[in-house]
């Protein structure tokens, strides 16, 4: 009941230092949810949007002989409960069962020719476990049961089978039609359906890609094209499908549910993986078949981690600076209230209170108010969405380990010698040499740090490196420790100035900045790393918006991009001018064309370039000019250097490089590509529009007219781009991050200002009677205050701008920006200098407005009290 | 024979001399009463006090006797609640904010008891001294090095507080309060905080003030070193003053105290509370008008049956 009494009498700090621990209690509770709920959503979306070939577990064997062969499905699924049964914990969760998602049994052939085409058609044929659910039949019948049928004297299998249309109509492969198989062990195959997939677009279709469409590959040096594709048989003709004959594989394809797996969870699934491999291969599936393990999760995982493990390095990062600012301002609000107790507390160490009576009574009344806050801080982040990461439940107990501990701590430092004589406006002593190292070993491992962080970078592949993030925390209380320790010293040059004026009061208000103890040390190891965080971030911030936009451009070469696979007549090009918004239409031809004679070909635009620059006139994106005369190429690197070259489009012409582009927006990034005049063919053939103007893209799709073209936007490819889980979560962390730290910054000057009122008043006190007048008093308490308030300012703004620099390569953003490398990190000042301004307005008007308050206690006779300790 | 009522009116219109006349510091039944969560404290009852232009003067007193209000009252930074009080012809309690304000920066310096409130810490003993003028908007380089040289101090002009011992702290301080050439120095209990012989010193500092540049000053104390020294003692007890202790020189160099009551305007006279214990006089005494005294005895045994 004791410590109840304080906590009422001084309810405002009591009240303060609760919203301080709610509000940091909650954020770094809250916050690493957020951001590790965004982290699952991305690694979701990235594996639906994975192919099932990289996401699933394939474990496939080639049965050697025919007494090896599995005649049977129900034998298949034998197999897969087996395989299932050797599934380590951590995998079983993810694998869907078997006729769920992809998770299916196959037995197909590969690289079987078609008899008599020289090797141009390969036609395998396969049973899939799942095949009446994925595809319909549009012609004929399902396949049946094989039958047998002589052929070069020998009896051979006919295999009944069906085919996709794709097939059809590329393989000329007719319901009815008999074709040949093998160029030795042959087998027949008969077409007596068509089919076509329920959903095309599934995942599943990577499995199996030639199952619904031919697959035409040109092999290298050859002219001609090569196709392939997969006939679907029954599960009757199993009995017929040996490993002796052909090329044969059965596959138990365990598919991963792509919303099971959590980002945290990442590296068990990777090493589980390696397990089951383990397991599985030495697990006998025929008498002399093993078994292989296929699966590109772990890359996929992989890549996943690595572009996370960036993300992560900023948000906890900037989360560690909000940390390590929150716990400042807490101590300073516990300063605030136990400094109140401080003459209590001396009078009770002199009458013989023991340090853990005085501990005791420091740490009552703040854990009273800390206790509860974190608490129910820590309870409200569990509302944040999200699964709770080790920072969630260290976070807030580091706030009030923090807390408790300087409530304790501090009253048995500052009473461990009873009535000692403690004199807190004595004109600066020496820092004692203990402290003088201590600060430099910080200022030294700060710089090593930002050395090695240089060097090598932040998130390498060994995931988080906690001394290396810790860098930039250990930078910023770096650059506080030199602040505090310098700024006197130019501070002496401008005294020297006013000393020689005859104004008293810069003289005064310089002369105590310059020489007084710094009383105000943790206001400033608070004030600049939460500018410099805040700075920070929003520089990171404004880079990713840059980079997104800059994304976005370069995705879709101009603000409205029509594609067709057909030609577009000149009527429609006329059409889309017409639409409203619309500034300028660029007509332009893509294509494919032959370098010189061989079988080299490149990508090709056909443009005037002139006027596709008019239409990236405001974008971050550009080409270079082509010279108006003969027939300028821009090439890509790799065309570099060849001078003139002749390519075959749709005549022959000859092209002379005018210059390099490493990418040309909206369509090329890598290989070979050029961009040409569009004069380059006689006829142009205009499959594309670049269409400059903020007109709406269904409108110029209706205008289009054409079912094969395709509309895009970069106001669309940029919605999408900032709507990618990752991004939006990390844009949010880092606005809330900024408000927070700004809002703290705020609670620091306030709370600053309040702890030094009692010697503000005293200084005045003493300085009335001299005939300061009440304007002087204003005047002074806000000069005492200015120029570390400044200083630290400057110093803030300058390191949050210079952190990104620093870190340099250690922050790789492109994962949220589309995939463009996020460069530059300064283009957008006027947040970073509002917050500094803001903060120094704050501070300035703060110690104005507190002075004129209390002006009427200050001038009466208690004035001459005040500070009497007598 | 009686005046005629026309004599009297002639009288009344007559321009009478003020109390006090031109004295330097005057209070007439001056009333301060603080009241703090409805508790009302006299702390000055009705004092009267004169003293004159370059006086050196000491005023004694008990703990709450009054004597630290009559001098938050002369400097200016306490307003009494009834009375008159006025320095050097300023009244003290129809002053507005600017007349106070000059009147800090022109008329009066301060001193305190506490050797280290006397003095910023962080500015060097010269700059402290040069501090008063500065807020005045003036120079006052070389006046700030006269005083510091008048008071002994010189050699420590560059000195900051800190490194001052507390008898020259004291003589900054004085430096200080007598920087604007103000033309009364009031002086909390100067000598509190120091030994007898750094007393002497700070006392000798006062004294040289007052006798080489004519400032008057008032000190409240409670070191009889210092109220044994002055020419003037006066006494304050439960908010008034009443004592007097003048010295003067005897024929034969010795120095002669001689301590008187205070009579105010009206006739009121407080007894020493010892003589009063003595003679056990209590509620009312006997006054007997002599020749060249008036007696004062202990009120008669009254008959038991006095109704």
């Amino acid at each position: 009941m004791r410590s109840l009494v304080p906590a009422r009498v001084h309810l405002g700090p009591v009240v303060l230092l609760a919203v301080l621990t709610l509000s940091a209690c909650l954020l770094v509770g809250g916050l690493p949810r957020a951001l590790q709920a965004s982290f699952d959503d991305a690694l979701h979306a990235a594996l639906r949007g994975a192919p099932a070939l990289q996401t699933d577990l394939l474990a496939q064997v080639e049965p050697p002989g025919a007494p090896n062969s599995l005649r049977d499905p129900a034998q298949f699924a034998a197999a897969d409960a087996r395989l299932r049964a050797l599934l380590p914990p951590a995998l079983r969760p993810l694998v869907l069962p078997a006729g769920q998602g992809t998770s299916h049994m196959s037995a197909v052939t590969y690289d079987t020719p078609v008899h008599g085409s020289s090797g141009r058609s390969y036609l395998n044929v396969g049973w899939l476990s799942d095949a009446d659910r994925r595809v319909r039949w549009t012609e004929g019948r399902p396949p049946g049961a094989p039958g047998s049928m002589t052929y070069e004297r020998e009896s051979i299998p006919v295999f009944e089978a069906g085919v996709s249309e794709d097939t059809r109509d590329k393989m000329g492969l007719k319901v009815g039609s008999t074709q040949i198989l093998g160029e030795s062990d042959y087998a027949a195959v008969k077409i007596v359906g068509v089919y076509a997939a329920v959903d095309p677009a599934d995942r599943y279709w990577s499995l199996h890609s030639d199952v619904v469409r031919v697959t035409e590959t040109h092999p290298p040096g050859s002219l001609e094209v090569e196709r392939h594709a997969t006939a679907l048989i029954s599960a009757a003709s199993l009995t017929r499908l040996d490993g002796d004959d052909r090329n044969l594989v059965y596959t138990w394809t365990l598919g991963l549910d792509p919303g099971a797996p959590t980002s945290l969870g990442t590296a068990d699934v990777e090493a589980a993986i390696t397990d089951y491999e383990r397991a599985v291969t030495v697990e006998p599936a025929t008498a002399a078949g093993r078994y292989q393990l296929n699966t590109r999760l772990p890359e996929l995982l992989g890549r996943f981690l690595a572009a996370q493990n960036t993300a992560r390095t900023v948000t906890i990062l900037v989360l560690g600076g909000l940390l390590a600012v929150a716990a400042g301002v807490i101590v300073l609000a516990v300063r605030l209230l136990s400094e109140r107790a401080d003459t209590a507390l001396a009078l009770a160490r002199a009458r013989g209170a023991s340090l853990g009576r005085l501990a005791a009574a420091g740490a009552g009344p703040v854990a009273l108010a800390a206790v509860p806050a974190a608490l129910a801080g820590y309870a409200l982040s569990w509302l944040v969405p999200g699964p709770p990461t080790p920072l969630v439940h260290a976070g807030p107990a580091l706030v009030l380990a923090v807390a408790l501990g300087y409530a304790a701590g501090r009253p048995v430092v500052a009473h461990r010698a009873p009535l000692s004589e403690r004199r807190d406006d004595v004109a600066a002593a020496r820092p004692p040499l203990r402290r003088i190292t201590m600060e430099a070993l910080v200022v030294v491992l700060a710089l090593a740090g930002a050395y090695l962080l240089r060097s090598r970078s932040l998130a390498g592949e060994a995931g988080d490196d906690p001394f290396l993030l810790v860098v930039p925390v250990a930078l910023t209380v770096a650059a506080a420790l030199i602040t505090i320790r310098c700024y006197p010293y130019p501070l002496r040059l401008l005294v020297r100035l006013a000393s020689r004026g005859k104004a008293a009061v810069p003289f005064l208000g310089l002369t105590r900045a310059a020489r007084a103890r710094p009383a105000s040390v943790l206001p400033v190891l608070i004030l600049l790393p939460a500018l410099a965080v805040s700075v920070f971030a929003s520089v990171i911030s404004s880079g990713v918006d840059t980079a997104q936009r800059q994304a976005a451009w370069q995705a879709v070469g101009a603000p409205i991009k029509v594609t067709s696979r057909v030609e577009l007549p000149a009527g429609v090009v006329e059409r889309v001018r017409a639409v409203p918004g619309v500034e300028l239409v660029v007509p332009a031809q893509t294509g494919q064309v032959q370098l010189g004679y061989t079988g080299e070909r490149a990508e090709a635009i056909a443009v005037d370039v002139a006027a596709w620059r008019r239409v990236l006139e405001d974008s971050p994106v550009g080409l270079p000019a082509l010279p108006a005369s003969g027939l300028p190429a821009l090439v890509s690197p790799e065309l570099h250097g060849r001078g003139t070259m002749e390519i075959g489009w749709h005549a022959r012409t000859k092209i002379t490089e005018a210059g390099v582009v490493t990418a040309v927006p909206g369509f090329f990034t890598r290989g070979k590509f050029l961009v040409t005049p569009l004069r380059v063919n006689a006829r142009p053939s205009v499959n594309t529009l670049l269409v400059k103007g903020d007109a709406d893209p269904a409108a110029v799709a209706r205008a289009v007219g054409q079912p094969l073209a395709v509309v895009t936007s970069q106001a669309a490819e940029l919605a999408a781009i900032r709507d990618a889980p990752l991004t939006g979560t990390v844009r949010t962390v880092l606005g809330i991050t900024t408000v927070a730290l700004a809002a703290y910054a705020l609670v620091a000057v306030v709370v600053m200002l309040v702890i030094g009122a009692a010697d503000r008043t005293r200084a005045l006190a003493f300085l009335r009677p001299l005939g300061l007048s009440e304007r002087q008093a204003r005047g002074l308490t806000t000069l005492e205050i200015l120029p570390l308030v400044l200083v630290t300012a400057l110093v803030g703004l300058g390191l949050g701008l210079a952190l990104p620099a620093a870190l340099g390569p250690g922050i790789d953003l492109s994962s949220y920006a589309g995939g463009v490398a996020v460069q530059g990190y300064a283009p957008d000042l006027a947040v970073p200098l509002l917050l500094a301004a803001g903060l120094a307005v704050a501070a300035g008007l703060g110690a104005y407005v507190h002075t004129a308050a209390g002006r009427g206690r200050g001038s009466g006779a208690t004035a001459l009290r005040t500070g009497d300790l007598t | 024979m009686n005046p005629t009522l026309s004599e009297l009116e002639a009288q009344a219109g007559a321009p009478r001399a003020a109390f006090g006349g031109d004295a330097h510091i005057v209070c007439d039944n001056l009333v301060r009463i603080y009241k703090t969560e409805g508790v009302e404290v006299v702390a000055l009852q009705g004092l009267d006090l004169l003293i004159d232009e370059g006086e050196l003067v000491a005023v004694v007193g008990a703990s709450g006797s009054g004597k630290s209000t009559l001098l938050n009252v002369l400097s200016g930074l306490d307003v009494p609640t009834a009375g008159v009080a006025r320095v050097a012809g300023m009244d003290l309690l129809s002053m507005t904010a600017k007349d106070r304000l000059r009147y800090r920066r022109e008329v009066v310096g301060f001193i305190w008891q506490q050797t280290t409130r006397n003095l910023l810490p962080y500015l060097t003993a010269r700059e402290n001294a040069e501090l008063p003028v500065r807020l005045a908007g003036r120079r006052g380089k070389g006046r700030a090095m006269e005083l510091l040289d008048l008071l002994g101090v010189a050699d420590r002009a560059g000195r900051r507080p800190g490194e001052l011992s507390g008898g020259e702290q004291q003589r900054v301080a004085i430096a200080v309060a007598l920087a604007n050439s103000p033309r009364l120095i009031l002086a909390d209990e100067p000598t509190g905080e120091l030994d007898s012989d750094t007393s002497e010193e700070v006392f000798d500092a006062l004294r040289k003030a007052n006798r080489e540049l004519g400032v008057t000053v008032v000190i409240v104390t409670h070191d009889p070193l210092v109220a044994e020294q002055v020419d003037r003692t006066i006494g304050i007890r439960d908010g008034r003053t009443s004592s007097e202790t003048l010295r003067r020189e005897g024929a034969e160099g010795q120095v002669v105290a001689e301590e008187y009551a205070v009579l105010d305007r009206v006739g009121r006279l407080q007894l020493p509370r010892d003589f009063m214990n003595a003679l056990n006089m209590e509620r009312r005494v006997r006054l007997e008008l002599e020749s060249d005294h008036i007696g004062v005895w202990p009120a008669r045994e009254e008959p038991s049956g006095e109704q």
